[in-house]
């Protein structure tokens, strides 16, 4: 004790990190990672309603998904769902971040504010609110019908695009919030370098912007179709029983029909999807970067 | 042009809290946007209803045990991993933080299984370990963010000085990372309070959350009570959270 321990560590500093990150890790290994492996074991076994889980291996819940054209289009729907909902984020979002990018000071603030308080609010009631504007005789359609837009509701409770229309609102903000990420990464010299030899805006943002925030497009569109492709509470509450989604086929297997064996495989097949999605990103991403 | 079009996506963007809480106040029976009238009744009728706000009292009971875990878990791993070369820190931050990105729902139908197995589904302490995994992430995050803030030559130069590995923790670094802390908690509460589809598989009839007794009222009907109640969150959140975040975003970004 008291003694200068100048530039070494004393020597119980070598186990300290591993102390401290003990908890956490045990943690993780007791409630995520052992119950994903017994979600592994259980997607492999079968199911028999009135008896329950059996004992029998076989890769039978697998095949039933991928093997049946009702579940494959589930799965086809999912992913176009997650598509559609991600370009839609990106379309709406890169206004809003290239505006949030270029702002100072108490603007910026306000801006954040506004960006902020939906992720403050939970996906549960900012649902609700879309439930309210979606229905036939919703804000949306009593106001095309007044303006003559349509003489009909259009029907966008229970339907896919009315999913898109709500999800895209939800997940909106982690897209805007990687894009500006990527917006302040880029260096401000470059726009005067890019203005001085004469370019005009239009080509300083085809020319310097857009090269430069491929990371923040490719991070915030992998973010947002990972969270679109596995979202439930949005399908469920705008979708309605009706419209099957993998998320929402999951729940009704494994709590509806307590056929957990099927729903576990389910979660196998939209991990999967998800691991492949990043593997492909992963190797473009470090190609692009070696090219 | 920027203008227009970002006020525009702005607009979408609110649109659902807007019509929550102009709903919160309208005079009819159902909600309708823009309201109708002018009423509290809807407030009124929240308040007298005991599943709500017997499920207030188990939310915040939840947020508040799962808060404290995480927030214990999640300083110390943040810390390990801000302050000290350790081999495959990038896989042992990956896998720290992976809650943040898993689906909810095969996590959910994951622990359902586990739970089952192990006797505490449907239970309380069921329910606070599947929070502490997922909020722990974002205490982590915040303590880390907080931690790169200040140069660790101050902790070098208390631990110079003879003090021990605990002395300068309790006085040196958690003193200059409590926003941090502070952040990460508050930001752990709310989730956790607002987590929906875990808890949605975890839970038990005699204890339903409040985001589950939203869920399952908005699902088979349609009245301006869940529209009191969300705007008493939203507002609750805004006071509790917002203060926080600033403070602890404007750092961030100058």
């Amino acid at each position: 004790m008291g003694e200068l321990t100048r530039g070494t560590a004393p020597p119980h500093a070598a186990r300290t990190p591993y102390l401290l990150l003990a908890p956490n890790v045990f943690w993780l290994l007791v409630f995520m990672l052992g119950p994903i492996a017994m979600l592994a074991v259980i997607s492999l076994h079968g199911y028999q309603p009135g008896t329950g889980i059996l004992d029998t291996w076989s890769v039978d819940n697998y095949e039933k998904f991928l093997g049946d054209v009702f579940y494959r289009d589930v799965l086809w729907r999912t992913l176009g769902m997650g598509a559609t909902t991600t370009v839609a984020c990106l379309l709406l979002g890169f206004p809003l971040a290239f505006l949030l990018s270029r702002l100072r000071g108490i603007r910026r603030s306000v801006l954040y504010f506004l960006l902020l308080l939906p992720l403050l609010t939970s996906a549960v009631v900012r649902t609700f609110g879309w439930m309210i504007l979606l229905g036939n005789n919703g804000f949306i359609n009593r106001t095309l019908i007044a303006l003559g837009v349509v003489d009909d509701p259009i029907r966008m409770m229970y339907s896919i695009s009315g999913i898109v229309i709500a999800l895209t609102e939800v997940l909106l903000p982690f897209m805007v919030l990687a894009l500006d990420a990527a917006l302040l990464n880029i260096d401000p010299h470059l726009y005067e370098a890019a203005q001085n030899l004469g370019a005009r805006k239009v080509r300083i943002f085809f020319g310097v912007t857009l090269p430069l925030v491929v990371p923040g497009i490719v991070s915030g569109s992998v973010l947002v179709f990972t969270l679109a492709v596995s979202a439930f509470v949005t399908p469920s509450l705008i979708g309605g029983p009706r419209i099957k989604l993998m998320a929402t086929l999951i729940y009704q297997q494994s709590m509806g029909l307590l056929n957990w064996p099927f729903g576990a495989a389910i979660a196998f097949v939209m991990l999967f999807t998800i691991l492949v999605l990043f593997v492909v990103t992963f190797r473009m991403t470090t190609s692009r970067r070696a090219a | 042009m920027l203008w227009a079009i970002s006020a525009a996506v702005l607009v979408y963007l609110l649109a659902p809290i807007i019509v929550v809480v102009a709903t919160a106040f309208t005079a009819t029976a159902y909600p309708v946007f823009p309201p109708r009238g002018f009423s509290l009744h809807w407030f009124e009728k929240f308040l007298a209803t005991p599943e709500f706000v017997q499920a207030i009292r188990i939310s915040t009971m939840l947020a508040a045990s799962s808060t404290i875990l995480a927030t214990s878990l999640g300083t110390f791993s943040g810390l390990a991993l801000a302050r000290f070369p350790i081999p495959g820190k990038s896989t042992i931050s990956a896998l720290l933080l992976s809650p943040i990105l898993f689906p909810t729902i095969v996590l959910g139908l994951a622990l359902l299984i586990f739970n089952t197995r192990i006797g505490i589904n449907g239970t309380f302490p069921g329910l606070v370990c599947a929070h502490v995994v997922l909020v722990t992430p974002f205490v982590i995050r915040m303590v880390m963010v907080s931690l790169s803030q200040f140069d660790p030559a101050i902790e070098e130069a208390a631990r110079n000085v003879g003090a021990g590995w605990w002395r300068t923790f309790l006085f040196i670094t958690l003193p200059l990372i409590r926003p941090g802390v502070v952040a990460g908690a508050v930001f752990a509460f709310i989730l956790s309070f607002d987590e929906l589809v875990v808890t949605l598989f975890l839970s038990a009839p005699g204890l339903q959350t409040l985001p589950i007794r939203i869920y399952t009222y908005v699902e088979y009907s349609s009245d301006p009570t869940i529209s009191a109640i969300s705007t008493v969150l939203i507002a609750t959140w805004l006071v509790i959270g917002l203060p926080v975040y600033a403070r602890f975003f404007s750092v961030r970004h100058p």
